[in-house]
């Protein structure tokens, strides 16, 4: 009897792990894909049936080419585009956090006419389909006269804000009431309230929400693609990426692609393993209710 | 000339209230404007000024960037995007008056669609023929690509919503157990929704690749079940499928991750009691685990779909023009064919169409009942 429990119990074990390293293949395979191919040089790339690590024609013996990244990092567009993206996503962040802020302050802890339609009103924007304003947004971006960076800046906020308020209202609306009496029995004006209590203690779920802004402005690809359509200095790393060329006209440069997916992925993994709670929690936050 | 609209927006006014409300509550209602003002300026310039443009600019032949006259055309571009006929076949005669068939197979052979296909108010492309009771019939459409757009973007979120779902549960269930290295599971799932979808797609296209250089041909291959020389992307009975492998891995971890999240709220005694009267797992997962789970996949499920639907960056990149999604049909008339008229009748169905969605699965699944 126990000789039988003992070996069902390894069997569902060794099935369990089976399944979670499956799992994890299934996951991170086309990551893996990417690094394979950006350090093969193009003859290896052509090599046919590829090869699953990086080996040389002939003998077959491993052999690792950098040279893909080396003109990766040679290459102006893909530079530009890691600095254009730096610019868009940080601003975007920091705006959406000021003005969403301010919002879900009013939203989660003052009293006034008006707060549930305006808290249902960003609660449908959070789901808003930017195709549907396309034409229109670019529109409004012709008669502004806009630079395409600045476009890209405030039209992101139309999926970042809706977010971040309706994020930081529940935040906002969980913290002790007491604390703002206490401060403003000791004479503080509401702005100061806000300003001195509320927000070192709300530090945390700025964090969670300006670290989701930052990945969905970084990954933006329709705003992006449209608004630069006349500025292709402006481009973003995934417009870069998606248009990607290589220096000399050839057939599509896979390796050169490769090289600089891997290189735009790695920032992304690091804030990952740094902040996998908090996105998690963030990811979560408008969606199950606690 | 929206902006200085916008800015000339003064901040609501408190209403007067009756005397005997305290100074204090009429400072926080104030505040209260002043703080929301700023989130209301942004969204008015690009949610909703837009999307009333988008609506107006739909009944009129607007061309983008020129100067020509925008004329109201009413619901024309609406009639042009979504006409459909139907017309029957006739079996196609020779000289003689006799009903010709194909010598190879010995099926009868119709006329051309192209003749019997109205020629106006616009021409009708042929989208698809069936046979019904004998008779051959000939489906036309004056917008033959955005029907087709429509057609493939629904297919592509039933399956990848379907799919993703049983796989997300799946995954879910499995890393809620306590195991070592769960943290670094969590992570792992979080590799595939941090990388940017136009740097997957690329990285996708490529292990689609049509020869053996690609990944999927040589496991093809190796499998037996293909030459290794299959053009995923470029054969139409493959394209479907290689978006949705695409989106279905890219997507299945978020879902996982929601539903995780909502089984952590499930207390675990319950499971205990079930245990204790002799429930097994699978009525345990039945009996508690779905019904207390239901509200989360619920909203999952919702904002799952209504991305699906838009989905543009994959198709955009990987099939380019040869075949569309509403959202990258959409886009290339706008910015290939200037015509801004049309494109934003595109958006406006592709709203319409998201909406219904919203409603009917906020009815379906009753999201905002335990409010």
């Amino acid at each position: 009897m126990t000789n039988k429990n003992t070996f069902t119990y390894i069997i569902g074990r060794v099935l369990f792990w089976l399944m979670i390293g499956l799992i994890a293949l299934y996951l991170l395979f086309p990551f893996y894909w990417a690094i394979n191919s950006s350090l093969k040089n193009e003859n290896q790339l052509q090599m046919t049936p590829a090869t699953f690590i990086p080996r040389a024609p002939q003998t077959l013996e491993v052999a690792i080419t950098l040279q893909n990244y080396a003109s990766v990092f040679q290459n102006e567009n893909f530079l530009r585009g890691l600095w254009q993206s730096t610019i868009v996503a940080v601003s975007t962040t920091v705006l959406s956090l000021v003005v969403g802020a301010f919002a879900a302050f009013a939203l989660g802890k003052l009293r006034f006419r008006g707060r549930t339609p305006s808290l249902y009103l960003i609660l449908s924007m959070t789901m808003f389909p930017q195709v549907a304003v396309l034409t229109g947004l670019y529109a409004v971006i012709r008669t502004l006269n806009l630079p395409a960076t600045p476009s890209m800046i405030l039209s992101y906020l139309l999926f970042t804000l809706p977010f971040t308020t309706w994020v930081m209202t529940a935040f906002f609306r969980g913290l002790p009431l007491d604390l703002l009496q206490a401060a403003q029995v000791d004479g503080a004006t509401p702005f100061q309230t806000f300003y001195m209590v509320l927000l070192p203690l709300t530090l945390p779920a700025l964090v969670t929400t300006g670290l989701l802004a930052f990945i969905n402005a970084w990954n933006e690809y329709l705003f992006a693609l449209t608004f630069t359509t006349i500025e292709p200095n402006a481009r973003t790393v995934p417009v870069v990426i998606a248009l990607f060329t290589g220096q000399i006209s050839r057939q599509e440069p896979f390796g050169e692609i490769m090289a600089a997916a891997v290189v735009v992925t790695i920032p992304l993994l690091i804030l990952v393993l740094i902040f996998q709670q908090k996105i998690v929690d963030g990811l979560t936050a408008g969606a199950v209710k606690g | 000339m929206s902006v200085s609209s916008a800015g000339d927006m003064k901040a609501p006014q408190p209403k007067k209230k009756k005397s005997g409300t305290s100074e204090l509550m009429k400072i926080e209602q104030r505040l209260a404007y002043w703080l929301l003002l700023p989130t209301l300026i942004i969204l008015f310039v690009i949610a909703f000024y837009p999307l009333g443009s988008v609506f107006y600019s739909s009944l009129t032949n607007r061309v983008f960037a020129s100067g020509r006259e925008v004329e109201f055309v009413g619901l024309d571009n609406y009639r042009n995007l979504l006409s459909v006929t139907v017309q029957r076949l006739n079996p196609a005669l020779d000289e003689n008056g006799a009903v010709q068939t194909d010598p190879d197979t010995g099926e009868t052979i119709y006329e051309r669609p192209i003749d019997v296909l109205p020629r106006e108010p616009a021409r009708y492309r042929e989208l698809d023929q069936f046979s019904f009771f004998g008779s051959r019939y000939v489906v036309g459409a004056i917008d033959r690509n955005f029907l087709l757009a429509v057609g493939d973007t629904l297919q592509f979120t039933i399956i990848t919503i379907a799919v993703e779902t049983v796989l997300g549960l799946g995954i879910a269930l499995l890393v809620h157990s306590k195991f070592p290295g769960r943290g670094l599971m969590r992570v792992v799932m979080l590799v595939p929704w941090a990388i940017p979808t136009a740097v997957s797609s690329r990285m996708w296209e490529w292990m689609f690749a049509s020869t053996r250089a690609g990944f999927f041909n040589v496991v093809f291959q190796n499998l037996g079940l293909s030459d290794g020389q299959t053009a995923f992307l470029a054969d139409a009975a493959w394209q479907l499928p290689a978006m949705i492998a695409i989106d279905v891995w890219k997507t299945t971890p978020f879902m996982a991750l929601l539903l995780l999240a909502g089984l952590q709220l499930i207390p675990g005694d319950l499971y205990e009691a079930a245990q204790v009267d002799g429930a097994n797992k699978f009525r345990q997962f039945w009996s508690i685990t779905l019904p207390l789970l239901k509200p989360t996949l619920a909203v999952a499920l919702v904002f799952r779909t209504l991305d699906a639907i838009r989905v543009f960056d994959l198709f955009q990149i990987v099939l380019a023009q040869s075949r569309y999604s509403m959202a990258s049909y959409a886009y290339y008339e706008l910015i290939n064919g200037q015509r801004m008229g049309y494109s934003s009748a595109t958006s406006v169905v592709i709203f319409i169409i998201i909406t219904v969605f919203a409603v009917l699965y906020i009815r379906l699944l009753g999201v905002g009942d335990d409010e």
